[in-house]
């Protein structure tokens, strides 16, 4: 069959959509960041396929803003995991409640 | 050939997804994740998007996925404990919420709209390196510039929440 | 409208008094007492000479260009409402401007003296200056609601100076009450307002001020349908300032107030502020028959009414207090039978002689040390000469005996009665002026003849009183003689020149009463002058002869007196000492329910259960209430952040692409 560009978003939806349920579902921070990027992947390939639709290569120099975006936010997140890590003994985000009354 | 290409490799990513989310070690997630990345590399190649592809791999699998992985073991212990239940049962409907509401609506459109053929052949060289960089130093040169500055905050930040407490003469 | 020169002199009329208040309320007590008097007295004479000399300007002018005006501002500007603040003044306003200067400078002075013990006269001369000024407002305004203005104010002064010894209760309430049923006529007064001005907005022109005199004159065929309605809501205010039935109640217990106050402002000015209204108003009144005779009728009645009572009262300031709403029934009588001028002449001759009899009375009360109850007074003939011999000159003035100023505008007043066709009214208001020289003769005798009744220690101190207090009776008392003669009617072989004087305010409408009564009504013909002689003649002889029976009842024979007292079982003379019991039968009818309805449904419901619990609870409640839900949503699960941002999310893209 044709592979046309609704088949590749529908695979990104996919993607997406199974990230974000990870997201809610873990516990461990770090898979939830984990999952994150599966989403930030989900729309880099809608991305690439609706700049190989529209033939622009601008599509693809935002995903590599995306690359780097992804990147930094990784790097920032885990950074403050390290250190909630140190203070707390746990990266179980049901662990850390004191906003709570 | 592309249709076998698009299905091999989409299901592989789907299956790479899905594990990362249900497997309970930490680490095996991690390596499922790399897995999915691969796969998302070849769906990038699939699309005429060479210079992508590759850099995928040497970003997301290579770069990003090495820091994750180092983080875990890190952090020994907590970090890799078996999580006990993925989700208390009662829980799940309300989970299952957004997903199920966005997929009705993509069925729903799909119903209506049909499917959208890719665009005509694509010109040579496109989603090489050197168009790429013609874009990102020329039409996308702002865009450019400003995310190296994000990185570079990204790096700056990283290094300030990283360090180990220090007597500060302050305190 | 009248040709009118401007006068920049006006306003500081007004405003010089104003002065005197601010500097006297601003430093109280830092100025010593007579320090404060001195200045109030100053602030007065200026706003008289002041007044004199505007008022020669206008006997310069020609007589229909008589019209002085003074526009400091304009106050409303508001799309086809224009209101000025400004000033105007005319024959009549020149006649009200002097008597209230001229007259208040003299009760001034005299309460330099009268006031000289207080501690708190400062106050009270930084009172009576608001008084002047507000009154000067009152009668200087060159549209109605200056004029309000004026009215209001005077009816605050009025209260501030009544509870002026405020530390005892009973003249605190005096002051309430006078201040509580001046508002209910200032309603009415206020009604009239409001329906002038729906009438007339629709068809004023550019720049023409609303409820300007000359404006409203202009127009008076617009109003005429209205005339009726307007005039007489404006006349309910004119009952409760001027102490007309039904809210005549507040000026007997105003009397709780110094004398000098009694004399000002319940005597000769702020109780005439109806008269001169209704005289202002005259253009509007004229094309309304019904309403004149209600102000006519309702004028006599009380007039006869407040005698009957004045003959039973031992207070004697009560007593004065019930004649001068008797004669404030006069001055509406003569405004209901169209004889505007003349109603004019008797408020000032009135203020001459009822001044008089207020300030001479002070001086009675200060001599006998502040007693008012007459059964125990007697013999200060021969102690206080001057006193008596003025009180004398006002009490032949009151009553009505020629050559005095009395005599000629009370009698001018039954006149008119007569001649524009209302005997009974004739026959109502000659009795009560035969009460009225009865009652007078009471008073004087009780109090000046016979043999003094305090007990010793108030006898060692009666003596005449100082200068300050002498010298405004003796110059009332000339005044009470000749102020009259300034009008003494053609009949006479005078030249009624204070009728001619304001004739411009009151003529020029005949062409329209016409088209609205279809007749114009005209005085007696002038050519047979015998029944005004008849009629002259006939107030004269009444009025000696109420004199002469006062004297005979209640001097050497005091049996006499005590047999009227029990005349008829005792009961008339208690109901009349009692005012007919009218205060009593207003709180039944009106304050007492009153209260139980504030008590039971505007305190309990209203305030504590609606505003109280519905809105303030309630909206206390109703933020509880939303706070409390709100708070789940801070729970600090993250996961149940992470939850709501996938909720968020979906609901956004599902509205993107439906909307799409």
């Amino acid at each position: 069959m044709e592979i046309t560009l609704t088949h590749y978003l529908l695979l990104a939806a996919a993607i997406f959509l199974t990230g974000m349920v990870g997201f809610i579902i873990r516990r461990n921070a770090i898979v939830m960041l984990m999952c994150v990027e599966l989403m930030l992947s989900a729309v880099n390939i809608v991305f690439a396929a609706f700049s190989r639709h529209n033939l622009d290569a601008g599509g693809h120099v935002f995903v590599l803003m995306n690359f780097a975006v992804a990147a930094a936010e990784a790097a920032i997140g885990l950074a403050i995991l390290v250190e909630i890590f140190r203070r707390r003994r746990t990266v179980n985000v049901d662990d850390l409640k004191t906003l709570m009354e | 050939m592309e249709g076998f290409l698009f299905w091999f490799c989409g299901s592989l990513m789907l299956l790479g997804g899905v594990m990362t989310v249900v497997q309970r070690n930490a680490v095996v997630s991690a390596v499922w994740l790399v897995f999915a990345f691969i796969c998302a590399s070849g769906i990038f190649a699939l699309l005429d998007a060479p210079f992508l592809a590759v850099m995928q791999v040497l970003v997301y699998a290579g770069a990003i996925m090495v820091l994750f992985i180092f983080v875990i073991m890190m952090l020994q212990g907590p970090a890799l404990a078996e999580e006990r239940t993925l989700l208390k049962l009662p829980m799940w409907p309300a989970v299952a919420v957004p997903p199920m509401a966005v997929v009705v609506m993509l069925i729903g459109y799909l119903r209506g709209h049909g499917t959208t053929a890719l665009g005509a052949a694509v010109p040579a060289g496109f989603g090489g390196p050197e168009m790429v960089a013609k874009l990102l130093l020329g039409k996308y040169i702002f865009a450019f510039e400003m995310i190296s500055i994000v990185l570079l905050v990204a790096l700056v930040g990283a290094l300030a929440l990283g360090r180990e407490e220090r007597a500060l003469p302050w305190k | 409208m009248e040709s009118h020169t401007t006068e920049i002199m006006l306003r500081w009329i007004v405003l010089v008094p104003l002065i005197g208040t601010a500097v006297n309320g601003l430093l109280n007590r830092r100025l010593p007492r007579l320090m404060a008097g001195l200045l109030a007295c100053t602030a007065v004479g200026i706003s008289f000479a002041m007044s004199v000399m505007v008022f020669l300007r206008l006997t310069g002018l020609p007589a229909e260009a008589r019209l002085v005006t003074d526009t400091v501002a304009t106050w409303i500007g508001f799309g086809n409402l224009q209101v000025d603040l400004g000033f105007a003044m005319d024959p009549l306003s020149a006649v009200m401007a002097l008597v209230v200067t001229g007259v208040g400078l003299l009760i001034h002075i005299y309460s330099l003296g009268y006031m000289a013990h207080d501690k708190g006269s400062p106050r009270f001369f930084t009172y009576m200056n608001l008084f002047i000024f507000a009154m000067m407002t009152l009668v200087l305004g060159e549209n109605l609601l200056m004029l309000f203005v004026g009215w209001e104010g005077v009816g605050l002064c009025s209260y501030l100076l009544i509870s002026f010894w405020f530390t005892d209760e009973a003249n605190a309430a005096a002051g309430k009450k006078a201040f509580v049923v001046n508002r209910i006529g200032d309603f009415g007064f206020l009604l009239g307002m409001f329906l002038i001005g729906t009438t007339l907005l629709p068809h004023l022109g550019a720049g023409e001020g609303l409820f300007s005199f000359g404006v409203l004159q202009h127009h008076a065929g617009t109003l005429a349908p209205m005339a009726t309605a307007i005039c007489l809501l404006l006349f309910v205010g004119a009952t409760g300032k001027s102490a007309q039935i039904p809210l005549y109640i507040w000026l007997p217990d105003a009397m709780a107030g110094p004398t000098p106050v009694s004399a000002l402002i319940h005597a000769a000015t702020m109780v005439t502020a109806g008269v001169y209204m209704i005289a202002r108003m005259n253009f509007l009144f004229v094309l309304s028959p019904t309403a004149l005779n209600v102000v006519a009728i309702v004028g006599v009645v009380t007039a006869i009414f407040a005698s009957t009572i004045a003959l039973a009262q031992n207070d004697i300031k009560k007593v004065l207090a019930y004649s001068t709403v008797s004669q404030l029934g006069y001055m509406m009588l003569a405004c209901g039978v169209g004889a505007y001028a003349v109603a004019i002449f008797h408020v000032m001759t009135h203020a001459f002689f009822k001044a008089l009899l207020f300030l001479g009375s002070g001086s009675v009360i200060h001599a006998m040390s502040d007693e008012q109850d007459m059964r125990v007074m007697g013999g200060l003939a021969r102690k206080l000469p001057i006193t008596f011999w003025t009180f004398i000159a006002g009490t032949l003035a009151l009553s009505g005996i020629a050559p005095l100023a009395g005599f000629f505008s009370k009698d001018e007043i039954l006149w008119k009665t007569w001649s524009s066709g209302h005997p009974i009214l004739w026959v109502v208001g000659f009795a009560a002026a035969g009460l009225t020289a009865f009652y007078m003769a009471r008073l004087v005798v009780l109090t000046f003849f016979g043999e003094n009744r305090a007990s010793s220690e108030v006898k060692s101190h009666i003596h005449e009183s100082p200068l300050t207090m002498t010298l405004p009776l003796v110059v009332l008392a000339v005044l009470s003689v000749v102020g009259g003669w300034v009008s003494i009617p053609h009949f006479m072989g005078g030249g009624a020149q204070f009728e001619q004087w304001l004739e411009p305010v009151f003529a020029h409408h005949e062409p329209l009463v016409e088209a609205v009564n279809g007749v114009v009504e005209h005085g007696a013909e002038h050519g047979d002058t015998t029944m005004e002689w008849v009629l002259a003649g006939a107030s004269l002889a009444w009025g000696l002869l109420g004199l002469l029976a006062g004297y005979l009842v209640y001097s050497r024979k005091v049996g006499i007196a005590e047999t009227f007292q029990k005349l008829g079982g005792g009961w008339p003379h208690r109901v009349l000492l009692h005012k007919y019991y009218v205060d009593e039968a207003y709180e039944g009818v009106f304050i007492r329910p009153g209260f139980r309805l504030a008590k039971t449904v505007l305190w309990k419901i209203v305030d504590v259960g609606l505003i109280n619990g519905l809105i303030v609870e309630g909206s206390a409640l109703v933020v509880a209430v939303v706070g409390s839900v709100l708070r789940l949503f801070q729970n600090s699960l993250v996961r149940f952040y992470a939850w709501s941002f996938t909720i968020g999310v979906t609901v956004f893209v599902l509205y993107l692409s439906f909307s799409g």
